[in-house]
């Protein structure tokens, strides 16, 4: 309800709040462009996420400006910011992965798998932003938090038969299979920070009750 | 929703023709609590598949020795089979009606996921956060 009552009050809070619903949602279209380049390996699609990360930079540097520009009070907007800069962290880690991948070639025993783990990645970021939204309605996030956790545990469990599988795949060169190694770390830690970044936003929500 | 987003891929076969203590040693290794079970000479759609409440209480309840059993002999066959475009509503019906656990994915031939209870349960918390109609 906090939110709710500044939203139609105060411009500066507004402005803060569509900031990071445009950051959300771009991070949405990072993780659903990292998957269907990944789906038709278009490496072209694939370099449209390092785009779309510099844009999440300057949408970033605008929510934390504008809230050391006075919106918000002032005991609220270290959470603000920490939980800006945990979707900023995602969109490093997107950025990353999807350079990891213009790199190697991912082998066809593992493809399966990063294909799952990509597609749950859109759709936990989805989460995120109806567990932020669900936040500015004044909404309990209990149900909203524990659909984001499901989510990472699955991509967790996909994450070990990753490793095991990976691990019978012949590697040969060091550079390679480092390459392969960051890749599929980044394409299954995007999924913890998103919920580090949802348990923020249950910190946020109880912290103004 | 559909059925491939929340099913498990995770899974493990044995021969029907090995000793019952193979799959036991599986599972306990693994941490899962059934295997597909292959038939010699068989597709995906005539493979059998074989539990941890199978083992409890057809052998291990019963003092029956592992080891002098054979898969085959308490493997159920054949499988539940599911489309993986399937909607969640019609695994949770299947799995209501036939009073089973899990229900495999298939695809062709070939099965590529597995969903169990605790995945139908998964979806529908998904579900419910989502907004979405459960059933």
């Amino acid at each position: 309800m906090f939110f709710k009552k500044i939203f139609s009050q105060y411009n500066k809070e507004q402005k803060v709040i569509e900031g990071i619903k445009r950051h959300i949602r771009l991070l949405c279209t990072a993780c659903d462009t990292f998957k269907t380049a990944l789906e038709n390996h278009d490496l072209k699609l694939m370099r449209e996420v390092f785009d779309i990360e510099r844009e999440g930079d300057v949408i970033r540097r605008e929510i934390i400006s504008d809230i050391y520009q006075g919106a918000f009070l002032p005991y609220i907007r270290p959470d603000l910011c920490i939980f800006v800069e945990l979707v900023d962290r995602v969109f490093d880690l997107i950025e990353d992965t999807a350079f990891r991948y213009l790199d190697v070639e991912i082998p066809e025993e593992i493809k399966g798998e990063c294909l799952r783990v990509a597609f749950l990645n859109t759709r936990i970021c989805e989460m995120l932003l109806i567990t932020f939204e669900a936040m500015l309605k004044g909404d309990d996030l209990r149900e909203k938090t524990l659909a984001v956790r499901i989510y990472e545990k699955k991509i967790d469990d996909i994450k070990f038969v990753l490793i095991k599988n990976v691990h019978k795949i012949p590697i040969s060169n060091f550079w390679q299979g480092k390459s392969l190694s960051e890749l599929i770390s980044g394409l299954t830690d995007i999924s913890d920070i998103i919920e580090d970044a949802s348990d923020h936003l249950q910190i946020i929500s109880v912290s103004m009750r | 929703m559909k059925l491939q987003e929340f099913m498990t891929t995770k899974i493990e076969f044995v021969d029907a023709d090995a000793p019952l203590y193979d799959a036991i040693e599986k599972m306990v290794d693994r941490r899962i609590r059934s295997l597909v079970v292959r038939f010699p000479g068989k597709n995906a759609s005539d493979c059998g598949v074989i539990t941890a409440r199978d083992i409890v209480f057809k052998v291990l309840a019963k003092g029956a020795n592992p080891k002098n059993i054979k898969i085959s002999e308490i493997a159920s066959k054949p499988l539940a089979c599911i489309d993986r475009n399937a909607e969640f509503k019609e695994a949770a019906k299947i799995m209501e009606d036939t009073n089973i656990a899990r229900i495999f994915v298939c695809e062709q031939d070939k099965i590529v996921g597995v969903v169990s209870l605790i995945d139908l349960m998964d979806a529908a918390l998904i579900m419910r956060a989502r907004g979405e109609d459960v059933f």
